[in-house]
């Protein structure tokens, strides 16, 4: 074999780090020795490219190489999420995998699940609000399941789409509850946010984030957030067991990362170090509460068992709405 | 909350070393990657987003700004050249401008597009800074059943892009309609008419059907009749239009910038729909409506106006209520996102400074781009004298690689050819195109509304009555239906007439 110098000294090098560190595969200590590829499923300039892009804005720092992030958007997530799964399993081609993942299989789209991945970490899950305007003679979430039972079709509920966690958390409240609310889905949250702000609809049902300007200027008002716990951005705002609803099934959205199923280990702990150290810098947690996004960090396995949890929650929701279509 | 005070700081801000050469670099480029089909605006904007991080935000800021505002006005140079939409906004721009280039006038169609552009652009920007608090209350005022009135009230007055069979015009509008319906259904969620092909899930990708329609379409035409047609004649000199030409064009310039904010002020709707919009009101409006589609200077700035016309509009909602008007604006939510700043009521509150940064920028973009358009019309009307045999090979392989670039899909490119093929055929069949496109980005608009509206009255249409704006949009699209369907008539009366005297 012809052993050129530079190969030499990048031998010697991982001999070296070999030597120090105590791992023994030749590979993993190698690894990354270029820039990784993170795909975002969705187009440039959304809250999930947002995050992507500054997560792995200082990656050199923490991992010693960079992240370049390509967004692969189209087919409602399916083609950027299909291309990490089918990817190389070589650990320079990551996933910023989203909520959708967890309801392609459920509601018929593709068969696509977290099962074709190696979940790396899970970066942060999202409550949902139920709001009114600011206005509204509403002020309690009791005040809402009251009048909604003594009035049942009537109030009208904009959410930021049909079979998205909004949409499905209010469908299994109201099934919990006894209700009967008529659902406005609208194209994303701040179209469903603007027709509530505008008065045209009474409830608006959105990721909690999506409702922080509004929050902070006091034009629409928190009832109730579907949640396990407070949430930071949102601190006088009770939860929705607190406002006296227990919900038997939580559905929360989530972001994270992965690696295409069959990633070798070695890897898969460098990766998840890497990435543990990117979501504790600092640029990264200011932008996360500018944007109100709770920070989680399940990895791994704790990931995996997390959107086991999600997939089975979700099935019940989906069933209740009618876009149960398993594949 | 509009601070005079606050916008000369801005200026000066802008105006200084540091945030300048940015402004200019980046009307540059946005002219370029308009003028490239496939690549639009908000894909510049998109690819730009990580460069801004090294920079302070007013920066790199009033550099998206710069691409945005010159992005739009740049499609409108590939429209006239090669007929081509550079970004999907300028594709009523090609109707006029292209015939315009083949007759010799590339260069004052240019001029004209640039002026025009800039006039609609300013006048958005100054309705932007001096209103947008008051005209966010507009925005919020409208909701679904506005919407479905005015996407109705734009099928009605596309009716009139029809040439001279309405029937095959309604033809083109429903396999629009039916196109647009592809996808996941907006209201129940459910997948819908895919064919199995989840990459279809979204639907068809609207840039890459309009990529195939005009410009690969037009390539087999020119293609087929490479050795027959006429060499393009060499292009005027005179690139800046004569002041009495433009203000000739005055009523024009109204009805545009009328159009184009309150379009861009509608979130979701964007330069593509007040462009075709205001072409085809222009057009019903004219003394002579028989010379648009064959190279009128008033089509070019009817649609160049009405395109940068809403620029600022669509900036409006993203800043006010944090609902991008389009496309290009919800990229730019993104990149003020990433600066840590949140668009939304609390940015007029805690960063007005920055706000009136932004209203500067804006109305420099425009500034900007007129004088490097002015500047480059020379230059660039001279690619309408390549030789055929380069010029088309080049126009399909920029169409592909434009179709491909979209969203690095290459179900795209399939779409753009199946398309390219399908615009082929109604061209030589005598069924005109732009009802088509127009019915794809105003049918789901349409659809989704609509079936919005009737959940929001519990089922029942007498929620219009309640709804002022909504009906009085509605009889407007009745009168406009009506008067369509008379001229129409009378049309075809006359050239049966005109037919039996040379007979």
């Amino acid at each position: 074999m012809h052993i050129t110098r530079r190969s030499f000294v990048s031998t010697a090098a991982a001999s070296a780090g070999l030597i120090t560190t105590g791992i023994s595969p030749l590979r993993a200590a190698a690894y990354p020795e270029r820039d990784i590829t993170l795909i975002v499923p969705w187009a440039a300039g959304g809250g999930t490219d947002a995050l992507g892009r500054t997560l792995t804005k200082n990656a050199k720092q923490y991992i010693g190489v960079g992240v370049t992030v390509v967004n692969r958007p189209g087919g409602t997530g399916v083609a950027g999420m299909k291309a990490v799964a089918t990817a190389k399993p070589d650990g320079y081609t990551l996933g910023l995998i989203t909520f959708h993942l967890s309801s392609y299989r459920l509601s018929g789209l593709s068969e696509l699940s977290y099962r074709d991945f190696e979940p790396v970490m899970l970066l942060n899950r999202s409550p949902t609000g139920f709001l009114v305007k600011a206005d509204s003679p509403f002020k309690t979430m009791k005040d809402l399941v009251d009048y909604s039972k003594a009035n049942p079709q009537v109030v009208t509920v904009a959410t930021s789409g049909a079979g998205a966690v909004p949409h499905l958390s209010t469908a299994l409240l109201a099934k919990q509850l006894g209700l009967k609310v008529t659902f406005v889905p609208f194209d994303g949250g701040a179209p469903a946010r603007t027709a509530v702000l505008g008065g045209h609809v009474t409830m608006l049902v959105v990721n909690s984030e999506e409702a922080l300007q509004f929050y902070k200027s006091k034009q629409l008002r928190f009832l109730a957030l579907n949640s396990d716990e407070r949430h930071s951005s949102f601190p006088d705002v009770p939860t929705i067991a607190e406002a006296g609803y227990p919900l038997q099934t939580l559905l929360l959205d989530w972001r994270g990362i992965a690696a295409p199923k069959g990633t070798p280990k070695e890897i898969l702990d460098v990766l998840t170090v890497g990435f543990r150290k990117m979501a504790q810098d600092p640029e990264y947690i200011r932008l996360m509460d500018e944007m109100a996004l709770p920070r989680a960090n399940a990895e791994r396995d704790k990931f995996r068992e997390f959107l086991d949890n999600i997939e089975k929650a979700l099935e019940p929701g989906l069933a209740e709405v009618g876009l149960l279509k398993k594949i | 909350m509009f601070d005079p005070q606050l916008l000369f700081a801005g200026f000066a801000t802008i105006a200084s070393l540091k945030v300048f050469p940015f402004l200019v670099l980046g009307t540059v480029m946005g002219i370029v990657v308009g003028a490239i089909p496939g690549l639009t605006a908000t894909m510049a904007i998109a690819l730009l987003i990580p460069f801004t991080f090294a920079m302070d935000p007013i920066s790199g800021i009033v550099m998206l700004l710069a691409i945005y505002a010159g992005g739009i006005y740049g499609g409108g140079v590939a429209s006239i050249l090669i007929r081509t939409p550079g970004t999907p906004a300028a594709a009523a721009t090609l109707l006029d401008g292209y015939p315009m280039a083949q007759k010799g006038e590339a260069g004052r169609a240019i001029g004209i597009a640039t002026i025009s552009s800039g006039i609609g652009g300013l006048f958005s920007a100054c309705a932007l800074t001096l209103f947008a608090p008051l005209l966010a209350t507009v925005a919020l005022s409208f909701s679904a059943p506005e919407y479905f009135s005015l996407a109705v009230f734009g099928l009605v007055v596309t009716m009139s892009l029809s040439g001279n069979s309405l029937l095959r015009g309604f033809f083109s509008v429903l396999c629009g309609l039916t196109i647009g319906m592809i996808g996941i259904d907006p209201i129940g969620g459910f997948q819908r008419m895919n064919f199995g092909f989840s990459e279809l899930s979204g639907g068809f990708n609207f840039v890459a059907v309009m990529i195939g329609l005009f410009s690969l379409s037009e390539a087999f035409r020119q293609m087929e009749q490479m050795d027959t047609m006429p060499p393009v004649p060499p292009a005027i000199r005179n690139v800046l239009p004569r002041f009495k030409e433009i203000a000739g064009m005055w009523t024009v310039y109204v009805r545009a910038c009328v159009y184009g904010l309150i379009i861009g002020i509608a979130p979701g709707v964007g330069a593509e729909t007040s462009s075709f919009l205001t072409y085809a009101e222009v057009k019903r409006a004219s003394k002579d409506p028989s010379q648009f589609g064959k190279g009128a200077p008033e089509g070019v700035a009817a649609a160049q106006a009405a395109e940068n016309g809403s620029t600022g509009g669509d900036l409006l909602p993203m800043l006010t209520l944090g609902v991008p008007g389009d496309a290009a604006t919800a990229v730019l939510m993104g990149a003020l996102t990433i600066h840590n700043l949140q668009p939304g009521p609390m940015l007029f509150q805690e960063r007005p400074d920055l706000v009136h940064q932004i209203f500067a920028g804006m109305i420099s973009a425009n500034l900007m781009f007129m004088i490097v358009g002015l500047l480059g019309a020379r230059l660039l009307a001279k690619v309408v004298q390549i030789d055929r045999r380069i010029l088309v090979p080049l126009v399909c392989l920029l169409s592909l690689i434009g179709a491909y670039a979209i969203d690095n899909n290459p179900m795209d490119v399939w779409v753009t050819l199946f398309f390219g093929v399908a615009g082929w055929l109604m061209y030589r069949n005598g069924f005109p195109v732009s009802p088509l496109v127009l019915a794809v980005i105003l049918g789901g608009m349409m659809e989704s509304n609509l079936r919005r509206t009737l959940v929001m009255g519990l089922g029942s249409p007498a929620i219009m009555l309640h709804r002022p704006i909504a009906l009085l949009i509605l009889v407007l699209a009745a009168l406009s239906l009506y008067a369509v369907i008379r001229r129409n008539s009378n049309e075809a009366r006359k050239r049966k007439a005109e037919e039996a005297v040379t007979e």
